[in-house]
């Protein structure tokens, strides 16, 4: 796998190709972030645009040596609460839209072929259990419990304290559990 | 796996989201893709404070240094205006240059310095306001006859506010808010040591409420205003 910073340093210099190698390397994972925060495929990839046009119009930032992708990250979670707020809503949600991400997954994705296939009715039982969360504990959940980031990564990312995070994180996973109807932490067997 | 919690969340992990192809919009501007510099935050860091205090330094000779500063003491002009230089110099540190690795600002650390410094030199020219002969003391009476301060030390702010924020225009997804009081505040304290050299007024209300006021001022005004220049590539 190519390696983003030094992608993102031939990009800043003006390589087009490798600003289409960087999208190819994060758009999936970027794009994955957005679905399950914004349950809505068409919504996510309208996002995912957004984020890239940013993106963009910022590289002059980027620092030579730095990790590209949380910034990437936190610019697409600031374009998530950006669109958030400006369908004034809690959440990006598009009305008696069946979730895209749940309704696609009953296949496998030609690079994919190799691993274990998805169950879609588990998938979509945690979209429906995630779209339930508010929009804070069910970015932390999706930033540490599915795109694998620590909590100090998911706190960079949110712009908030790894504390807040992780109590962010707790309350979501719980919140999911009773959802889910499995049985809460310490609780007898 | 047994947990359903874990087992659904696998299986949305799983789920792949295969990225659509670049929009229009994006084609566009790739197709006039024009090279950029980097950002270099240590050269930025040394250009802003380089040039503020050159700025400070002509103000003051401009404005003349404080006609009691012979009567004062030695320890406490000194040891103030470090605490002033320093509280210039580091949220100017916290808010241009990132961890090794990274792109993010310190933007917690930014704040809780924004914060000290606010109360810190508020309190401490409230408590610690030694005078001499030539000193003036204008009280309750004369407070609002000192405001002449607060602009000048929000004038001299200008320099490391400004260029802290062009230097950030697109680092700062988020939180940028805090990144720009802590510039204010650090400019802030850069007109409290411009003061601290010109002005004679010591007494408490002055030296404390004016003096330090200038860093909440300053810090308050940055949050407001230095987010609508580097939050820009991020507007839609």
């Amino acid at each position: 796998m190519a390696d983003p910073r030094a992608l993102m340093a031939q990009y800043q210099a003006g390589d087009a190709a490798a600003f289409r190698e960087l999208y190819a390397l994060a758009a999936p994972r970027l794009l994955g972030y957005l679905s399950k925060l914004s349950r809505s495929r068409a919504v996510a990839d309208d996002l995912l645009q957004q984020t890239f046009l940013k993106i963009h119009r910022a590289r002059a930032a980027y620092v030579a040596g730095a990790d590209p992708l949380p910034w990437f990250y936190a610019i697409a979670h600031r374009t998530f609460l950006d669109e958030a707020r400006r369908v004034q809503r809690g959440i990006v949600k598009t009305t008696d839209e069946v979730p895209e991400v749940a309704a696609g997954i009953d296949g496998q994705a030609d690079d994919r072929r190799d691993e274990p296939r998805v169950d879609p009715e588990l998938a979509r039982a945690a979209i429906d259990a995630l779209a339930e969360l508010p929009v804070s504990q069910r970015e932390a959940v999706v930033l540490t419990k599915l795109e694998g980031k620590s909590v100090a990564e998911a706190a960079e990312i949110a712009g908030t304290t790894v504390g807040a995070m992780k109590v962010r994180a707790h309350r979501g996973y719980e919140a999911l559990r009773r959802l889910l109807g499995g049985k809460p932490k310490g609780a007898a067997a | 796996m047994s947990d359903p919690v874990d087992r659904a969340l696998d299986a949305l992990a799983k789920a792949p989201t295969p990225a659509p192809a670049l929009g229009n919009a994006l084609e566009a501007e790739l197709a006039a893709l024009a090279p950029a510099s980097p950002r270099r935050p240590a050269r930025q860091l040394a250009i802003a404070l380089a040039a503020s205090l050159v700025y400070a330094g002509c103000l003051l000779a401009v404005l003349t240094i404080r006609r009691d500063l012979g009567e004062l003491p030695r320890g406490w002009l000194v040891g103030v205006g470090a605490a002033w230089l320093g509280g210039f110099a580091l949220p100017l540190y916290l808010a241009l240059v990132p961890k090794r690795g990274s792109m993010t600002p310190r933007w917690q650390a930014a704040a809780a310095l924004a914060i000290v410094l606010s109360l810190a030199f508020v309190v401490l020219g409230w408590n610690v306001h030694p005078s001499g002969p030539s000193s003036l003391y204008y009280g309750w009476e004369r407070f609002s006859h000192g405001q002449g301060c607060l602009w000048l030390g929000l004038a001299t702010a200008l320099v490391p506010v400004a260029l802290g924020s062009i230097f950030l225009r697109g680092a700062l997804p988020i939180r940028s808010r805090w990144i720009a009081a802590a510039l204010g505040a650090g400019g802030g304290c850069l007109g409290g040591l411009l003061l601290h050299m010109h002005c004679r007024i010591t007494d408490r209300m002055h030296v404390g409420l004016i003096h330090g006021g200038v860093v909440v001022v300053a810090a308050v005004l940055a949050a407001i205003i230095v987010p609508r220049t580097t939050d820009r590539p991020f507007a839609d």
